[in-house]
């Protein structure tokens, strides 16, 4: 049985964020997880919180809005904390490749819906996209690939629209992920490129489905740019999503380059606790199952999607530690009558309460574990899908999860 | 806009479509005008069961026997709208041996074939019932698919002559001194009115009865019972499970196509427009049919939804069950002295081509016509079509990948070219008319991923702007997608759950605001 200084449990961008910010520290960690976490699926920009207006400032914003919520994950870790977090990781996506906001502050991107979005972190491959008119952009989508409807894109944003066959036979019911390694390929984008090219007329953008590549996004965009003579831009789309996944390789590459024992696929069966402290982790690799120790463990498992909460059919729970889930009383209070609300559904503020160093604790207040914190969408009282908040909490609860855990 | 015809039916559930084609195969013209699509009340509304009629065989002789006959017809005529499946009635210990006799006695007076097994006989056939169980009955159920029977009646009439207008509401009838004359309508899509005038209006609104009669002044005795189902993600049981004992609420579990339909419970409805299914009666429905098979406890469901049933009333009943579910014929002419006018109601799905044959006996009579009925023996025009999964992947397997074209739908496996063919064909007023007639929206992810899909293909046809704008039809479809999933999010529902509202609210960003002009109109 090895033993590490720390543990995470939970490979969304929550859990990445703590180990590397453990390993950043020098500390030797294991990461586990049964998946790749929401990153995957919905992770196409940095969200911080959308409510705030775009161009205006984000740290003015964000303190005054923490101030009337302050149950919040981001009223644990405050302004600073998001900032210094924010900081590690755009310093961990140098250029080409960079997240930067555009215009100080939120932006509104398009999305494939044809609606706009209020972000604040933009990969490079999406600047293009803030501030399209309808006489400069055009749509362009592929028959076949069913996960992005250019028309409805370019109907919404009254912008022109295209709808090319792909150039190579057999395309027809291609995936994100074969698409975006398709565009890997330089031969492939060039003619792609040269394809998009005959289409322009005068216009000056070109908006694409969010799949240019998973290896050097920035270098598809160069090659597709220098063959159209236009700025071109992706569109975030169902999932699964290319640029979360671009994130978690980067991730993934870092952790295992600095020696963190990565686990994925791997579910967590159960703890070993005693005396308030969590002595160990059983993961599952069948036909074995491993214990592992660590001085201290980070939650990090997400929400009902990533396993963190279940739900059966009277109470929410949390499967692997059973600390307390605050939660709605009854079935019947979870859901409200209509789907789209102003406020999220009362079943999706539910989550895990923490102290001020993001150790969960029960209804009155007590740390439930003293060597357990807790990081990302799992914590209660916050609305990410609402709020646009997703990966400003993962990135900031992960980061203060980790140097609190390690905190001498 | 004024239309003449000889027969004017109102409402375009079984009832009503059945009229339609048995008038037509009299060489009677009708035209049949429905405020939704076919199928929007209790028609599209119930468990889909086949009925043998041995649910009624103790209790209600007369039906058990309109059942067993009708079963027999409609494996004849309407052969690709069933899965003839079989049904178990099952014992559990506390039902006893003493009604599981009775029960094979009044099978046998119905003339229903009854087979009795052993425990162990049963358990063999359907290892998922529980193992407590003492005996089992089994009968000739099955499941039935009633929209497309409905729509097999309807284009059999229109083959023949018959007009159809969906979407489209009765709001007054046209008196002509004692006798009604026809009816004045309007499009609910267009806003459009216009008037019909008819020898004879006949009134299968099902459920909506009353509304109808109230144009007229008029009113019968009938119970609104609401019945509640809920859709599993699998298929249970081979055979229709029922349980054996007096009819209760949550007693049938029907297997249809890959899932399975748990049913029902009974309450008073007053409102017809707005009802829903409670947290109470979901949780009820999994207690209760937990008893006959325990792995609905920890089953996944995909949708809950309920329908209302028009009861006709006997004096002095409250429980809605001891009502007779056999159906009434008025003739309003001798009942109210109001000629013209013909009200047919109460009645189940099964017996449907038999109201509508007295209903259409009713109307010759009236025009001193002797032209016998039809429908129990010409076939539907479809018959012989299978809409099975394993035909569907027959067929889809007859192309190759290229030819076969994008599937919309990854967890019904629908092509496009499925919707190309219902655009091109059918009169589509709105997204719910293409998802009737197709099974997007129908599997696991309940039109999660499928519906932006299919909003792709209206958008680069350039049809949705004409059903209101995209993303206004997409909210209205999550809308309505909500209600009948937010009873059963627990488990892995809620997963799922989590991830559309993600992908729709996050994501996509669609918001509550209502929506501004259609798209085209926006700044």
């Amino acid at each position: 049985m090895r033993r590490y200084d720390l543990i995470v449990i939970g490979m969304g961008l929550a859990g990445l964020t703590a180990a590397r910010t453990a390993v950043e520290m020098g500390a030797k960690i294991l990461i586990v997880g049964r998946g790749m976490g929401s990153l995957t699926l919905f992770g196409n920009t940095i969200d911080l919180l959308g409510e705030i207006t775009p161009g205006t400032d984000m740290e003015a914003g964000v303190m005054s809005w923490t101030a009337t919520h302050p149950d919040h994950p981001y009223a644990r870790t405050g302004w600073a904390g998001i900032a210094e977090a924010l900081v590690a990781f755009r310093e961990f996506f140098p250029p080409p490749y960079t997240f930067a906001p555009v215009g100080g502050g939120n932006s509104l991107v398009p999305t494939g819906a044809g609606t706009v979005r209020p972000t604040y972190l933009l990969p490079v491959t999406m600047t293009a996209g803030v501030g399209i008119s309808s006489e400069d952009t055009l749509i362009v989508s592929f028959r076949g690939f069913k996960d992005f409807q250019g028309d409805t894109v370019s109907l919404h944003l009254r912008c022109r629209g295209v709808n090319l066959s792909l150039p190579r036979y057999g395309l027809e019911g291609v995936t994100a992920l074969a698409f975006a390694r398709l565009m890997d390929e330089e031969p492939f984008r060039e003619s792609l490129g040269e394809a998009i090219r005959r289409q322009l007329a005068g216009e000056r953008r070109i908006g694409l489905p969010a799949v240019l590549g998973l290896r050097n996004p920035a270098g598809v965009m160069a090659t597709l740019e220098a063959v159209t003579g236009a700025k071109v831009f992706e569109i975030p789309m169902l999932p699964p999503s290319i640029p979360g996944a671009r994130i978690f390789r980067r991730l993934r590459e870092e952790l295992i380059a600095k020696g963190a024992t990565f686990l994925m696929g791997n579910p967590v069966i159960g703890a070993t606790l005693k005396n308030g402290r969590c002595e160990g982790i059983t993961v599952q690799n069948p036909p074995l199952k491993t214990v592992y120790s660590a001085d201290c463990y980070v939650l990090a498992t997400g929400r009902f999607l990533g396993g963190g909460l279940w739900a059966d059919m009277e109470r929410v729970s949390e499967p692997l530690f059973h600390i307390p889930v605050s939660q709605p009383a009854t079935r019947g209070e979870w859901f409200r009558e209509r789907f789209f609300q102003p406020e999220a559904h009362p079943i999706h503020r539910a989550g895990i309460v923490t102290d001020a160093a993001l150790r969960p604790v029960d209804e009155g207040g007590k740390v439930v574990l003293e060597n357990l914190w807790a990081a990302g969408s799992i914590l209660a009282h916050h609305q990410a899908i609402e709020e646009k908040s997703r990966e400003g909490i993962d990135i900031a609860t992960g980061f203060l999860a980790a140097k609190r855990a390690l905190a001498p | 806009m004024h239309l003449q015809t000889e027969v004017l039916i109102i409402g375009g559930g079984a009832t009503g479509a059945g009229i339609a084609r048995d008038l037509a195969l009299r060489g009677i013209p009708s035209l049949l005008v429905e405020k939704g699509d076919f199928t929007s009340g209790a028609s599209g509304r119930n468990q889909g069961l086949l009925h043998s009629g041995a649910r009624y065989a103790v209790n209600d002789p007369e039906a058990a026997r309109e059942c067993i006959t009708e079963n027999r017809i409609l494996r004849r005529i309407a052969p690709h709208c069933i899965e003839a499946s079989d049904g178990l009635f099952v014992s559990l210990p506390e039902d006893g041996p003493e009604y599981r006799a009775n029960f094979i006695r009044a099978c046998g007076a119905a003339g229903i074939d009854t087979l009795p097994l052993s425990p162990n006989e049963a358990l063999s056939m359907e290892p998922k019932l529980n193992p407590l169980i003492i005996g089992a009955v089994q009968v000739p159920d099955g499941a039935i698919d009633p929209f497309t029977l409905v729509v097999e009646n309807a284009r059999d009439a229109e083959s023949r002559g018959a007009r159809f207008f969906l979407h489209t509401e009765v709001i007054a009838l046209i008196l002509d001194g004692v006798r009604i004359a026809g009816a004045r309508v309007k499009d609910r899509i267009t806003g459009e009115e216009f008037s019909i005038s008819a020898s004879w209006v006949i009134n299968a609104a099902g459920a909506w009865v009353n509304q109808i009669l109230g144009l007229a002044g008029l009113k019968i005795g009938i119970a609104l019972s609401k019945g509640s189902m809920l859709i599993t993600n699998t298929r249970l049981s081979e055979r229709v499970i029922n349980r054996c004992r007096p009819p209760a609420s949550g007693d049938i579990i029907v297997p249809n196509d890959t899932v399975s339909i748990l049913g029902t419970t009974s309450l008073r409805e007053e409102d017809l427009e707005h009802y829903e299914v409670t947290p109470e009666e979901v949780s009820f429905l999994v207690d209760e049919l937990s008893r006959m098979i325990p792995a609905v406890r920890g089953e996944r469901f995909t949708r809950a939804y309920a329908g209302v049933r028009p009861l006709v009333q006997s004096a002095e009943t409250c429980d809605d069950r001891t009502i007779s579910r056999g159906f009434t014929l008025i003739d309003h002419e001798s009942c109210d002295g109001l000629a013209g006018l013909v009200t047919i109601t109460g009645g189940k799905l099964m017996t449907y081509r038999l109201m509508a044959e007295r209903t259409a006996d009713l109307i010759c009579k009236k025009m001193g016509l002797h032209v016998p009925c039809l429908t129990h023996v010409q076939r539907l025009p479809g018959a012989g079509l299978s809409h099975a999964l394993k035909d569907r992947l027959i067929r889809l397997r007859r192309h190759t990948p290229a030819a076969r074209g994008e599937i919309l739908c990854d967890c019904e496996l629908v092509p496009r070219e499925v919707v190309d063919a219902i655009l091109r064909e059918a009169k589509v007023r709105e997204l719910q008319d293409i998802l009737h007639r197709t099974r997007l929206a129908k599997g696991t992810c309940q039109g999660g991923f499928c519906v932006y899909r299919l909003l792709g293909v209206l958008n680069e046809m350039r049809k949705a702007e004409g059903l209101g704008g995209s993303n206004r039809i997409l909210k209205a479809f999550l809308e309505e997608r909500w209600k009948g999933i937010r009873p059963v999010l627990w488990g892995i529902s809620l997963k799922e759950e989590e991830l559309i509202e993600s992908i729709y609210k996050g994501l996509f960003n669609l918001t509550p605001e209502e929506p501004g002009p259609p798209e085209g109109d926006e700044s």
